[in-house]
This record gives structure tokens, C-alpha cells and sequence, in this order.
């Protein structure tokens, strides 16, 4: 063991080992030769391979495996030297030869190094080297299984500052910390210590799921939004939306992606319809995240507080639609948010989600399934319902959210909340845009799934 | 004394009529007359106690003989299930009461009712106006009468244009004395709530209780119509548990539903719906036309409820503490804002008296 350790040792320490084993490509096939019956007769044998062994080894793995599937081997990858070996028996016992050599040598030269500095100590305890081992090892069992390469991924993902003591001991404090902190906020809460607006959203509640939402905003999604330059920094708003995707998550990146990115990082506030406050959890939480049930009294107190408010006029006509139908914009209600911006002179801003579409396929609707259990509409998809819950994973398509620059409203006069002509005239306009906006980013998208 | 207001007070057996002719007997300038068919079991000093049923035909005579100026209609018999015993007591015996005062002429009315009679429904507005419609659930005795109640005197406002009636909707009463629909839900044991739900809830103080009835009767100009009282903001039902110091049990509510149903309104003080959807009323009014703002804040409301709750004990020494820390302080503070306010503290309006 000593004299792998003192190799071991050196290769760490020193630059005598790569030097010497720098020389031709034959010393170096010997070497590894050696170190290969070593690792066969003497378990723990793998300590003692420098990077570049273990990035050599690597590759004449994957060439093994190539060879094994009877692939043509590629132009950029360098014959195998250890088929050349096994062919001819001289050369083998010429490497080995070569191979004692080179280790006797090294023994001398750490023997020569010891006795100059006699206070050097090795040990294994190091934990470069102790990752080393590991790594090997996973590589030796990866390598048997006959190219199983998740072992590899984990070597992977193991860096080496895991191993360290300190790290772990960070790692545990953080750890010990957060999770004491989550029981103070859980305590505190339970004594009824944190505070709602007058609309029930509660701030400390929307940051502890923003991490899920920026996740699915960034990674899963991908979203790009554009024109944000549109929505105000203060004052009322009415973002007017296009619906779809089965579930609302449109409504969920919109909020997000305006809290992310608009510079004021304004809240938004979608008004939802009147099914959604009957489910346990999901009432909750919109409540908590600051939605607000939609009806006129809500909207208008709401954009009299000057707040941000989303509305999709499509409702279930539009969220529910058929994959057939995608893309083509449901009528707009019975235009109740025209004439709530007229009344409150609230500027309309249209906003176009492309990709929601395609999250959930829809291919039918079932009348009598949604009449059962009391939903406004039940699809009918590939997944589901039959995969049950795991039909509900919505499918990682990239999304664009574009938002249309404001159509005012408070040119008009007063009382024009009660003209039903201004007010169709209104609704048609901003479905025309939205639909307009759909059908340009359509055009320009290449592929539903990325973009 | 002939300039003195004749304010006749109804239900002073029970715990609203007791406080309001304990408070209204403060004033000099009033001679309070309490009507009940039961003896009160505290006795008020200077009170002129009258035993009658409000549905004795002779109270007209009553009311016409003392020059009555102010009816202040306070008995109700809070019912659980709807029975015709309390819709009898309730709802027959305010028709019969505001009949007499429309044949008597008495100028002022003034009833207490409850946000309750809204009705919680997933539809609602956040906050509801006085004309919303009353949709509240009719299978509770108490919310049943109130909207019946409502409903009688909105009719009696039209055919009596010259009375003027004011009905004060309360939102949920909580306070260490009173015993209200929301008092006893966080008496119980067991706070039972529905499972994934937590609708807002509005309280009020029953102090800001018997001051806005007060303010009703006192005010220079009198109130017609219906006006929401509570404090403006509300608080999710969770936070107003964890600050009555109660451990929420929720229930997956199609199974509360289903109990309920079987086993009646006795396992529920408050009808599900209202732990469920959420029930405000819009104090608009309140504050512009009635003027009346609640000294309690919703948390310090909760808290000194809390603080006479025998689950209190249960909790340790520490935490007991701090919580009477954080009641001073919420005493501190709410005397404060009042002397800020310019209102009269107790002290000053006997100084002025004695002037």
C-alpha cells in the first residue's frame, strides 16, 4: 500500500509524476498497464490515476462500447491502444516490463524525496482524494455494468467540495437555520401574528410560492414577455387577456412575469369566476395570492385603490376550448369590462398568451362528466383522465406573452358607461387586437416547443 | 324635566338592552323606559322599567302617552333552528312594535340586525353595499328572522315615510361578554373549519357595539336606512383563530355539509356557508354618512376576546405573558387614538356635565 499511496501522493503534490509520464505514448500505455493489474491485485488501486489517466480511461471505455454495438468508430477518436495490447502478447510482456521499471523508479525517486524533507507525511484523508476514490470506483462499477451511465451523471454531480467537513457542517447550520426559521414563521402564523390587505393577499404567503412560479416562468415555460413599457408604473389598469390551457396558469405567468420584470414590479390582480372560490385550496389560494372574484363591485373598488387589474372576458368559453378550436378567440362576455373601464376611465391594456394553447390537448368535452361533479366544462385528453393525476402535468411548451399598448378610454364622456353601442364598439376593439397580436406571434413562431 | 328625550329600549332583560340603558343613562338629557316581558336580572338605576310583550296592542297607547322619541328595538332571541316560537317572539313581535310607533308617530327608530343576512355565496362582492340583495341562508333560526325582520321593516319604511328607521348591520360580534353566533364558534372546544377554505371575516367590538347604537340615538341629525357596522378591514378566519388562541380543525366540507344536514344546526353555531365564502359589508356608509368609526381594531378585538377564554390557561407561563403585554399595549394605544380623535372619553363627558 505505501508505495500507491506515496505515488498517490506525488501526483498530487508534485509535478514529478505527470513529467515522467508525459514521455511516449508507449511508457504511458505502460504505465496504465501497470496501474491496471496493480488496481486487480490490490483493491484500492485506483487511487493513484492523474486526471489525465482518468479522462484517457474514459475514453477508451466509451470506445469499448462503441465496439460493442458495432459502431464505426469516428475520425476524432484515437484507435484503442488496449485491443492493440491484448492482440499481441510480446508487446503486453514488453509494457509490463517497461511498467516495473517505471515503478521501481518511482519508488527510488520517493525514497531520494523522503529522505530530503523527513518531516513529508502522506495520508489518504484529503478529500480531493477521498473523492478520487469514490469517483474511480463508480466509474470501475458504471464501466461493468455494461455502460449504465447514471453512476457517471452522479460522479458528475458529485463536486468536490461535497465531501469537505466544513462544507457539510455549512450545509447543516443553513439547514438547522432554515428549518428553525420555518418553524418561528409556521408558529407565528398559527398565533394569528401576519397581516392581509383588505382583499385577503397575504405578501409572506405569494413569496414563499414565488420560487414555484418563477420556475415555471424561467425553466418550465420559458416565457418571453414583451412590451412591458406598456403597463404604467402607477395608477389603474385593465390588462385585457386572451384565455386558454385548461387550467388557469395564464393568468398565474402573466402576475408573475409583471413582478419579475416591469420595473415598479407591480402586483397584479386577475378577477376569477365565480366556480373557482367553491374548491378547497384552490379558493385559498387565489385569495392569498390577491385575486379577486370577479364581478363589477370588486372590479371597480379595485381599480378605484388604482390597482393593476387582469380580466380574460373569454372565461370557460375560452380556457375550455377544444384543440381544434386554439387560437381562435371566444366572444368577449357580455363586454362588462369595457364598460367598467368607461366608467372608471381606466385605460385597457390587451395582452396575447401564446402557448397556453397547447399545454393540455383537449379533444373533447364531456357534457355529462362536467353535469356529475359539477365542473364547468371537463376535457377530455390524451393523459387525461386516463393517467389520473399525472394527466393534470401541463406540457412544457414555450410561451410568448406580448402586451398591446393601452386603448383609453377617458377621452370619452362621462356616462358613457351607459352607451351600449361605445361600449360593443369597445369590446370588438380590443378582441380584434388581442386576436391580432395571437396571429402575428403565431406567424413568427416556428415550433410549439421551442419557439 | 320637559325638554328631557323619552328613549324607549326594548329587550332590557337581555345583554344588548342591559348595556344600551346602562350607557344611555350616562346622558342627562334622556329618560330611558325599558320594555321586556321578563324581569331584568341586573338592575339599572334610573331605569323606568315597563313589563309588557311586544305584542300587546296597548303599547301604542304607550308610546303615545310618554311622547316616546326614539324606539331603540333590541329584543331577539337568538334561535338556532328555525322554529316557530322565535319567528313568533322575533319577527311578529317587531311588525307589531313598528306598527305601533307608525300609528304613534314616533319620529326615530332604530333596529340591530347582522351583516349575516348577506348571505355568504361564492359570488359575492368582496364587499357588500346596504342594497344588496338578502340571499343568507334561511335554515338558521336567528339568520332566517333577521332577513324576515329586515324585510317587514324596508316595507314599513315605504308606507311610513315620516318615522325615520335606521337598521345597523353588525358584522360578527366578538367580545369577552357578549354571546353572539361568532362568540360561541370560538367558545367551542373544537374551532371546526372547512378544509382548504378561509374566507375573510369582519368583526366588531360588542363596546363598538352599544357606541354605535348610541351614536344612532344621539346623533344631531337622525340615520334613515341601512348601514354596515364593522371595522373596515377584515381578517382571514386563520389569523382571527390563531389570535383567539384556538387550533382551526378543518373538515373536508362535503362531510361537514352531510353532518350538518343529519345532525342539525346545533353542531355548527355558525351556518357553514360562512366558513366557507366570504360574508363583508361595505363601510362606505358608515363612515360617510353615519360618521361612526370603531375604536376596537379588528386584532385588538380578537385579542381581548382571547384573553378571557379559559383555553388561555393551557398555554405556557411565557407566552401568557406576552400575550397581556400585547394587551396593555393594545389599550394604551386605542386610548391614545381616541384622545387624538377628539372624542369623548368617559372622563370628559362627566366633566362637562358637571359644567
Amino acid at each position: 500500500m505505501g508505495i500507491l499511496n506515496e505515488l498517490d501522493a506525488m501526483n498530487h503534490d508534485g509535478d514529478l509524476a505527470p513529467a515522467s509520464l508525459n514521455g511516449d505514448e508507449r511508457g504511458d500505455v505502460a504505465a496504465e498497464t501497470v496501474a491496471k493489474t496493480a488496481k486487480r491485485t490490490r483493491k484500492k488501486a485506483a487511487a493513484q490515476k492523474t486526471t489525465r489517466q482518468t479522462a484517457r480511461s474514459k475514453k477508451r471505455a466509451r470506445a469499448a462500447l462503441r465496439e460493442q454495438f458495432d459502431a464505426p468508430p469516428t475520425l476524432d477518436e484515437l484507435p484503442d491502444p488496449q485491443a492493440e495490447l491484448d492482440a499481441n502478447p510480446e508487446l503486453q510482456k514488453h509494457n509490463q516490463q517497461l511498467g516495473q521499471e517505471l515503478l521501481h523508479e518511482i519508488e527510488m525517486t520517493i525514497k531520494r524525496l523522503m529522505r530530503l524533507s523527513p518531516a513529508y507525511k502522506t495520508s489518504l484523508a484529503v478529500p480531493a482524494d477521498v473523492q478520487a476514490v469514490i469517483g474511480d470506483n463508480i466509474e470501475a462499477v458504471a464501466a461493468s455494468a455494461g455502460g449504465v451511465n447514471i453512476l457517471k451523471r452522479f460522479q458528475k454531480l458529485l463536486p468536490g467540495e461535497m465531501i469537505d467537513t466544513d462544507t457539510l457542517k455549512g450545509m447543516w447550520t443553513m439547514l438547522k437555520f432554515t428549518g428553525e426559521y420555518q418553524v418561528d414563521v409556521f408558529k407565528r402564523r398559527l398565533k394569528g401574528d401576519y397581516d392581509t390587505d383588505e382583499w385577503g393577499m397575504d405578501q409572506e404567503f405569494i413569496d414563499a410560492i414565488r420560487p414555484l412560479l418563477d420556475f415555471m416562468y424561467n425553466k418550465y415555460w420559458r416565457v418571453s414577455m414583451a412590451g412591458l413599457e406598456n403597463i404604467p408604473d402607477d395608477g389603474r389598469a385593465l390588462l385585457v387577456s386572451n384565455h386558454s390551457g385548461q387550467l388557469p396558469f395564464d393568468g398565474a405567468m402573466i402576475g408573475s412575469g409583471i413582478l419579475q420584470h416591469h420595473p415598479a414590479s407591480r402586483m397584479m390582480r386577475a378577477l376569477y369566476a365565480n366556480w373557482f372560490p367553491t374548491l378547497p385550496f384552490v379558493s385559498d389560494l387565489l385569495t392569498k395570492t390577491g385575486q379577486v372574484m370577479a364581478n363589477d363591485e370588486n372590479a371597480e373598488r379595485l381599480l378605484a385603490q388604482d390597482h393593476l387589474v387582469a380580466v380574460f372576458p373569454e372565461g370557460y368559453k375560452g380556457v375550455g376550448k377544444l384543440y381544434k378550436d386554439r387560437y381562435h378567440l371566444a366572444r368577449f362576455g357580455r363586454g362588462g369590462f369595457a364598460r367598467i373601464a368607461l366608467k372608471t376611465k381606466t385605460p385597457l391594456i390587451p395582452v396575447a398568451v401564446v402557448g397556453a394553447e397547447e399545454t393540455y390537448i383537449s379533444l373533447y368535452k364531456s357534457q355529462t362528466m362536467a353535469k356529475l361533479i359539477g365542473f364547468p366544462y371537463f376535457p377530455i385528453s390524451p393523459t387525461f383522465p386516463l393517467l389520473g393525476p399525472l394527466g393534470l402535468i401541463p406540457l412544457p411548451t414555450k410561451w410568448y406573452i406580448d402586451i398591446g399598448e393601452p386603448i383609453r378610454t377617458d377621452e370619452y364622456p362621462d356616462g358613457s358607461e351607459n352607451n351600449l353601442m361605445l361600449i360593443s364598439q369597445l369590446t370588438d376593439q380590443t378582441r380584434d387586437t388581442v386576436q391580432n397580436m395571437i396571429n402575428d406571434r403565431l406567424r413568427q413562431r416556428k415550433s410549439i416547443f421551442l419557439g | 324635566m320637559a325638554d328631557e328625550r323619552v328613549i324607549v329600549v326594548t329587550g332590557v332583560a337581555g345583554y344588548w338592552g342591559n348595556r344600551m340603558v346602562t350607557r344611555l343613562l350616562e346622558q342627562d338629557d334622556v329618560h330611558v323606559i325599558g320594555i321586556d316581558d321578563e324581569t331584568p336580572q341586573v338592575n339599572v338605576d334610573g331605569l323606568d322599567f315597563i313589563q309588557a310583550d311586544l305584542r300587546n296592542p296597548l303599547l301604542i297607547e304607550l308610546l303615545r302617552q310618554e311622547e316616546v322619541d326614539t324606539v331603540v328595538h333590541l329584543k331577539f332571541r337568538e334561535t338556532l333552528a328555525a322554529s316557530e316560537s322565535g319567528f313568533e317572539q322575533n319577527v311578529m313581535g317587531t311588525a307589531k312594535l313598528l306598527g305601533a310607533c307608525g300609528e304613534a308617530g314616533v319620529p326615530r327608530v332604530i333596529l340591530k340586525s347582522s351583516t349575516m343576512v348577506y348571505g355568504a355565496r361564492p359570488d359575492n362582492p368582496m364587499f357588500m353595499r346596504e342594497d344588496h340583495p338578502l340571499n343568507g341562508s334561511k335554515k338558521y333560526g336567528y339568520v332566517r328572522d333577521w332577513i324576515e325582520i329586515e324585510k317587514y321593516a324596508d316595507s314599513f319604511q315605504e308606507q311610513n315615510p315620516d318615522t325615520l328607521l335606521a337598521i345597523l348591520r353588525f358584522g360578527n360580534i366578538v367580545g369577552p361578554k357578549a354571546d353572539t353566533p361568532m362568540t360561541r364558534f370560538l367558545r367551542e372546544e373544537e374551532a371546526i373549519t372547512l378544509l382548504g377554505f378561509d374566507p375573510m371575516m369582519q368583526v366588531i367590538h360588542e363596546d363598538d357595539v352599544v357606541s354605535a347604537l348610541a351614536h344612532a340615538v344621539n346623533g344631531a341629525e337622525a340615520y334613515r336606512g341601512v348601514f354596515n357596522v364593522a371595522s373596515e378591514k377584515g381578517m382571514p378566519l386563520w389569523k382571527m383563530l390563531g389570535l383567539a388562541t384556538k387550533l382551526p380543525i378543518p373538515i373536508l366540507h362535503p362531510f361537514a355539509y352531510w353532518s350538518v344536514s343529519l345532525g342539525g344546526p346545533r353542531l355548527a353555531p355558525l351556518p357553514l356557508d360562512y366558513l366557507r365564502f366570504p360574508c363583508m359589508g361595505d363601510m362606505t356608509r358608515m363612515r360617510d354618512v353615519l360618521r361612526f368609526t370603531p375604536q376596537y381594531t379588528p386584532e385588538e378585538t380578537v385579542r381581548e376576546f382571547s384573553a378571557q377564554q379559559r383555553v388561555r390557561k393551557l398555554l405556557g407561563k411565557k407566552s401568557r405573558e406576552t400575550f397581556e403585554q400585547d394587551r396593555l399595549r393594545d389599550t394604551l394605544e386605542r386610548r391614545k387614538r381616541v384622545r387624538e380623535r377628539g372624542g369623548a372619553s368617559k372622563r370628559a363627558r362627566r366633566k362637562s356635565h358637571a359644567e
